[in-house]
């Protein structure tokens, strides 16, 4: 849950930011983009200074987590996501030039399973908790054409 | 899916619309139908392309003379694994609802993703059959969202490192549509998971969700901007289901959602660099909806144009409405949807080694290109070529057919006729039939060598087709062997014009069309089985041979 917040913090800085939103999460992939597909790399090189990040946007970064803030929620949030995004710029300038990118840890052996079915045994246990259950279905909100 | 990607990769073909446009310029003199190509310089054809025929529709041929249309399609291939893509739950069609479904689906804390290595393996064929590169290393990342069909909050997909890309992939354009050969580029092949299935009631204020399908694993398949007409497009979707169907990888059916086009199309004027605005097309479950849905949509931006108001072409999705014949606005994007990918943390990249890729390099099976540029090189009309390649099992059939030795064209002609038309009637598959590929063979060759009568063969063959058995085992129990036999016929010819004397008086007073009255009457006594040139040939002797 941490990075995937922090993810939602990050996308939620300004428009203008949205090269250095990608090198700030993870130098290593912006280095792997390059290494891998130049065509690619082309759309995500940076030239900004990464220990300048802009404060963020909390009233989009709400909307893009689906919840609803109050002004002074909204202004108690943005005190603490600085805070998080100033520690990423403190971990942006190490400087990992010499560094191989990696696009993944590496694991040792096979980590690919048999495509041999297997049915969950307490299914019923995971149907039992889900809060709204219209006989065989999930019951949502109508969630027609909504994005 | 991609459309972050296609966004970012764009770029690239201003600059070889440049070039284009010079080669453009430079070749005026040719029709204005000919529209060069200028996307993915890698599948340039060597042909020139005319603009293919739609439908006879004069209306869009004259729109076609002032607009080009840009398209390109997203394909989503389910996958026929027996698991899902990161657990082991069934992957089955059908089920009740929410019954295929654990922890790793249904986004529990806790549970791990384990990727089932007939994914990798079908992902593989797939971008080896498109002519794509591999990637011995690429990885997964999370897509997120929030839409209820989603219980973990993101979709696992791969978004900077596919698994395979720059293919491209060779149509044929059936000859009603222009005929030709063309060539459509493929940008990528991705490794994803499926969301699960949303239904919406038309009373009550609810939706509601079935997670069975959540997790179920695809491979999406990103086409270049190449296509330039609904036939194109509907052609390059008929072309992957064929692909899909030969590899075994999928069954490609559109009505079970196992196969699934989203079209993105933008129109702009002939001449004019920068490409217009494009708008995506969904809910299409046949390609003949694509082509038309295309079609629509081409003339309905056309008319914009017309009419100054370009500017009222946005940036939407727009659904395919069956029973109007048009399409309708669904949602306008405002701004290119933020899907925050990012590394997958729970997976470890996807390495595949050389060995590995060479041999499923090895075990793909004849793709339907090189099984029609094959039977063309028999000498196979092109009508005839994209029928039997169509289907992999009327293809598989035909190619045992005529394994056993059966003439080319003769195999085909029984295929195409007498043989298409029962299954049609009966509602079966040529795999259902109890006609062996040994027994047609046979057929044919016993009509050849004028042991039996082409009118006895189809007899027997709808006998063959239904119960079974031999094509000799039947001449002897029927008696059925043609009677080829000149004084054996004679007799019978003279018998018949002794035991009709009133018509022979007709015949011979002018009314020479009762010469298929004793042709009838000679072959009634024949059971079928006088040998129709030798019979005629007698018979017009002896009706004509003055006493």
């Amino acid at each position: 849950m941490a990075t995937r917040a922090l993810l939602a913090v990050l996308s939620a800085s300004p428009p203008r930011m949205i090269q250095t939103k990608v090198s700030t999460f993870s130098s290593s992939s912006s280095l792997s983009f390059q290494r891998h597909s130049r065509r690619i790399a082309r759309c995500f090189s940076s030239d900004t200074n990464p220990s300048v990040l802009q404060p963020p946007d909390v009233s989009r970064l709400a909307e893009t987590a689906r919840i609803s803030l109050t002004p002074s929620e909204i202004e108690e949030c943005g005190a603490k996501i600085r805070q998080v995004i100033h520690w990423f710029g403190q971990l942006q300038q190490v400087d990992v030039s010499c560094v191989e990118p990696a696009i993944r840890a590496e694991m040792e052996g096979g980590n690919l399973r048999e495509d041999a079915p297997e049915t969950f045994e307490n299914r019923d246990s995971i149907r039992a908790s889900i809060p709204s259950f219209d006989e065989v279905y999930l019951k949502v909100p109508k969630v027609l054409n909504k994005e | 899916m991609s459309t972050t990607l296609l966004r970012t990769i764009q770029p690239n073909h201003f600059t070889l619309l440049g070039t284009a446009l010079f080669r453009r310029n430079r070749t005026t003199t040719t029709s204005r139908h000919i529209s060069v190509r200028c996307l993915g310089s890698q599948t340039a054809s060597s042909q020139p392309r005319t603009a293919p025929k739609n439908h006879g529709s004069n209306k869009l041929d004259e729109i076609l003379r002032d607009y080009e249309a840009v398209i390109g399609i997203e394909t989503h291939v389910q996958l026929s694994t027996s698991t899902k893509a990161f657990c082991t739950c069934p992957n089955t069609y059908g089920s009740k609802p929410n019954t295929s479904i654990c922890p790793v689906c249904m986004g529990l804390p806790g549970a791990l993703p384990v990727l089932s290595s007939k994914v990798v393996d079908f992902g593989v064929r797939l971008g080896l059959a498109l002519n794509c590169g591999l990637s011995l290393k690429s990885k997964f990342d999370r897509k997120q969202y929030f839409y209820p069909d989603l219980p973990k909050g993101y979709q696992i997909s791969q978004f900077d490192v596919p698994i395979a890309s720059g293919g491209y992939v060779d149509v044929d354009i059936p000859l009603e549509f222009g005929g030709g050969h063309r060539r459509f580029g493929i940008t990528r092949v991705h490794m994803e998971e499926d969301a699960g299935k949303l239904l919406h009631s038309d009373t009550g204020d609810y939706s509601q969700v079935d997670l069975n399908r959540a997790g179920v694993p695809l491979l999406e398949i990103v086409s270049e901007p190449d296509m330039r007409s609904g036939i194109e497009a509907a052609e390059y979707g008929s072309e992957m289901q064929r692909i899909v169907r030969y590899l075994g990888v999928s069954n490609g059916n559109m009505q079970e959602g196992s196969l699934r086009c989203d079209v993105n199309i933008s129109i702009r004027p002939i001449g004019q660099a920068q490409f217009g605005t494009k708008v995506e097309i969904k809910n299409l479950n046949a390609f003949s909806a694509m082509s038309r849905a295309i079609d629509y949509e081409i003339t309905r931006q056309a008319l914009l144009y017309n009419q100054g108001q370009a500017d009222q072409i946005v940036t939407e999705t727009r659904l395919w409405d069956e029973g109007a014949q048009k399409t309708v606005t669904m949602r306008k994007k405002e701004g290119l949807a933020d899907y925050r990918y990012f590394p997958e943390p729970d997976l470890p990249e996807v390495i595949l080694t050389q060995e590995y890729v060479d041999s499923i390099r090895a075990s793909l099976p004849e793709l339907p290109e090189a099984k029609r540029r094959r039977y063309e090189a028999m000498g196979l009309g092109i009508q005839d070529v994209l029928f039997l390649a169509n289907d992999v099992s009327v293809a598989e059939y035909f190619d045992q057919v005529i394994g056993k030795g059966a003439d080319v064209k003769s195999a085909a002609n029984w295929l195409m006729s007498d043989i298409a038309a029962y299954l049609k009637n009966e509602e079966l598959s040529i795999s259902d039939v109890k006609l062996t590929p040994q027994e047609l063979a046979e057929l044919i060759a016993a009509i050849k060598d004028e042991t039996i009568s082409g009118k006895i063969g189809k007899q027997i063959l709808f006998e063959l087709l239904a119960k079974g058995g031999t094509v000799q085992g039947m001449i002897k129990e029927k008696d059925l062997v043609q009677i080829t036999d000149p004084v054996e016929i004679e007799k019978m010819i003279m018998k018949v014009i002794s035991e009709s004397p009133k018509q022979l008086e007709q015949y011979r007073s002018g009314r020479t069309k009762l010469q298929g009255f004793f042709a009838g009457q000679v072959m009634k006594m024949s059971k079928g089985k006088a040998n129709p040139a030798l019979l005629n040939k007698i018979l017009l002797e002896k009706l004509d041979a003055k006493e």
